[in-house]
């Protein structure tokens, strides 16, 4: 199995040791990488400079997190070239209207509200994995980035 | 500055209106006539009415009368403010004789800064030509007096102005009214502000408290919940059945508990949400609701019976969420019936129309209806019928936001019916907007 990157942005270290946990069972076979907070997360996806930055396949994006929250880094990661097209999954405790409402009009691609059933959250990765990692075509700009996707 | 003319100005010089040529002071007649000039000479043609316009004279007596049976204040005064002439409630308001005034200005009897603000407007008015409106302001035993006066110049031949007239009527009274509305409404705008300032803060702290409860409360659980699996499925050969079943259970636990946060977050939603008015109509999303039910359930076989024609004006969503959950709770309590009855229709209460919900089914003890409405109280084991008991509390608040009213009847195991009205006196069916459905 490939080893695409899937850039995990949570703060809660128990979501952190699920959600390894739900892709694993799920078998999904890619490299999880954590960020704790939004800044974190920014500076993984724009470094400074002269850093290489992470191109990871898809984001689950958190909105309650430490420093810059989840929306914050949405806005900020549409406002780049480079990450304007990179699927990005709001992986997030919260329904509540105002933030499902600001998600999508700040450009993510999807919603998930995590359950706190852990045989509902299974499934709910097993869905997304699916789709973003199996089904999903991405953009192409993202394809010309080194160490991202198969090519043909 | 025009002079007045060389006559000593007397009464005689009150005539409707001097510009029209019919200066009254020109013949030896002392009489004045109302009618209109020319009509005085008698023609060949003369009718009756001209003979009688002829014979109506109005005397400087019958004139003074007219501005003595008044309650205005009325007054004369030359170009230089000296008094020509005063009325009888003049002299009693301030105190002083026809005779004595002649002559003295209103420095003499006023304060001086009173005199010069009537004296700056008889200017204006003498300047204007024509009559002037303002506001005076003049001393009275009780304090000062508003007056509503008008002034206007009279006029000698040649069109000059030689006297300003004065017509003051009291208004203190509706001044005093007028400012106390004023008062009034100042004060009601500043506790309006405030209320509302208020009740803005509580609703910002109610939905900070919501979300909060969404967000921080939801975490643990999940946790609880996740965790429990990680034991049930990685240290299944350190557990023994019992051990299992306890873990089980606190999953289950866990995850009513996720539910009754969400029941919560609902209620507390119906409070927050703005309410949009619009005309409803209640048969159609009745039906609307049955339909989802019998889908959701297709197993039951309940006989529903929607009266045809119920309408109502209210918020769209949070009236399908009342009517929702009372259907929903009638579909929940005629389980156990072979044959399941619910009813949606309407009749009058007092004047107004109240709706109905009915069901045969488990009914409820009138004992405890005070509890109905209560958010989580529950009327039935958990074992019998399932639910948080957030369903009903849900329809009240719905219902109160509308300014309406909602009761139960039931007796135990004879079925319940839930009556609720949405007032409408905000605004009527006919005008807002589009039907429901």
């Amino acid at each position: 199995m490939q080893t695409d990157h899937i850039l995990l942005v949570e703060d809660n270290p128990d979501d952190v040791t699920f959600t390894r946990r739900a892709f694993r069972k799920n078998n999904f076979g890619n490299t999880i990488i954590v960020a704790t907070d939004g800044v974190a997360a920014v500076e993984l996806l724009l470094p400074e400079a002269g850093a290489e930055p992470l191109r990871p396949t898809i984001v689950l994006l958190d909105i309650n997190l430490p420093r810059m929250n989840g929306l914050e880094v949405l806005r900020r990661l549409r406002s780049e070239a480079s990450t304007r097209l990179l699927p990005i999954i709001m992986l997030t405790t919260s329904n509540d209207e105002r933030d499902v409402l600001a998600s999508y009009e700040f450009g993510a691609n999807s919603f998930v509200r995590k359950p706190v059933s852990f045989d509902d959250f299974l499934h709910a990765v097993k869905c997304l994995g699916t789709f973003w990692l199996e089904v999903n075509e991405p953009a192409p700009v993202l394809a010309a980035h080194p160490g991202n996707r198969r090519t043909e | 500055m025009i002079r007045p003319p060389a006559d000593p100005p007397t009464s005689e010089h009150l005539a409707p209106d001097h510009r029209n040529g019919s200066d009254p002071r020109n013949g030896s007649d002392p009489l004045i006539g109302l009618a209109k000039p020319g009509a005085n000479a008698p023609g060949p043609d003369d009718d009756p009415l001209t003979e009688r316009r002829r014979d109506v004279r109005v005397g400087p007596d019958q004139l003074l009368a007219l501005i003595d049976n008044t309650s205005a204040v009325i007054y004369m005064r030359d170009l230089d403010g000296r008094y020509m002439l005063i009325n009888e409630e003049y002299e009693r308001l301030f105190n002083v004789r026809r005779e004595d005034i002649i002559g003295l200005t209103d420095h003499d009897i006023f304060p001086a800064e009173v005199a010069d603000d009537f004296r700056a407007n008889d200017l204006l008015a003498a300047g204007s030509g024509g009559p002037v409106q303002f506001e005076e302001i003049a001393p009275a035993e009780d304090g000062p007096h508003t007056y509503l006066t008008v002034k206007f110049p009279l006029l000698d031949v040649s069109g000059q102005p030689y006297a300003v007239c004065g017509i003051s009527t009291d208004i203190t009274d509706r001044k005093r009214a007028e400012r106390e509305i004023q008062m009034f409404n100042v004060e009601l705008e500043r506790r309006v502000t405030e209320r509302t300032a208020e009740l803005e803060a509580s609703t910002k702290e109610l939905d900070a408290f919501a979300y909060s409860v969404s967000h921080d409360l939801r975490a643990p659980l999940r946790s609880l919940h996740g965790f429990s699996q990680v034991l049930l499925e990685d240290y299944s050969d350190k557990l023994d059945e019992t051990g299992v079943a306890h873990l089980r259970r606190l999953q289950v636990n866990a995850t009513l508990m996720a539910q009754l946060l969400d029941d919560l977050l609902r209620l507390s939603k119906t409070t927050r949400v703005e309410l949009r008015r619009q005309s409803i109509d209640l048969s159609s999303m009745a039906h609307a609701i049955v339909r989802d039910m019998v889908a959701d359930d297709p197993d039951r076989s309940v006989h529903v019976a929607v009266e045809p024609g119920l309408r109502t004006a209210g918020d769209l969503h949070l009236v399908r969420l009342a009517l929702q959950n009372l259907i929903a709770n009638a579909w929940k309590f005629t389980a156990a019936r072979s044959v399941a009855e619910i009813t949606v229709g309407s009749l009058l209460h007092g004047s107004q129309q109240a709706f109905f919900v009915r069901d045969n089914g488990a009914g409820f003890d009138p004992r405890f209806k005070s509890k109905l409405f209560e958010p989580f109280q529950r009327l039935h084991s958990a074992a019998d019928f399932e639910g948080s008991g957030i369903g009903l509390a849900i329809v009240q608040r719905v219902v109160l936001r509308h300014g309406g009213m909602i009761w139960a009847e039931s007796a135990p195991g004879e079925g319940a019916t839930f009556f609720f009205t949405f007032t409408t006196t905000v605004s009527p069916p006919e005008t807002r907007g589009k039907d429901a459905d």
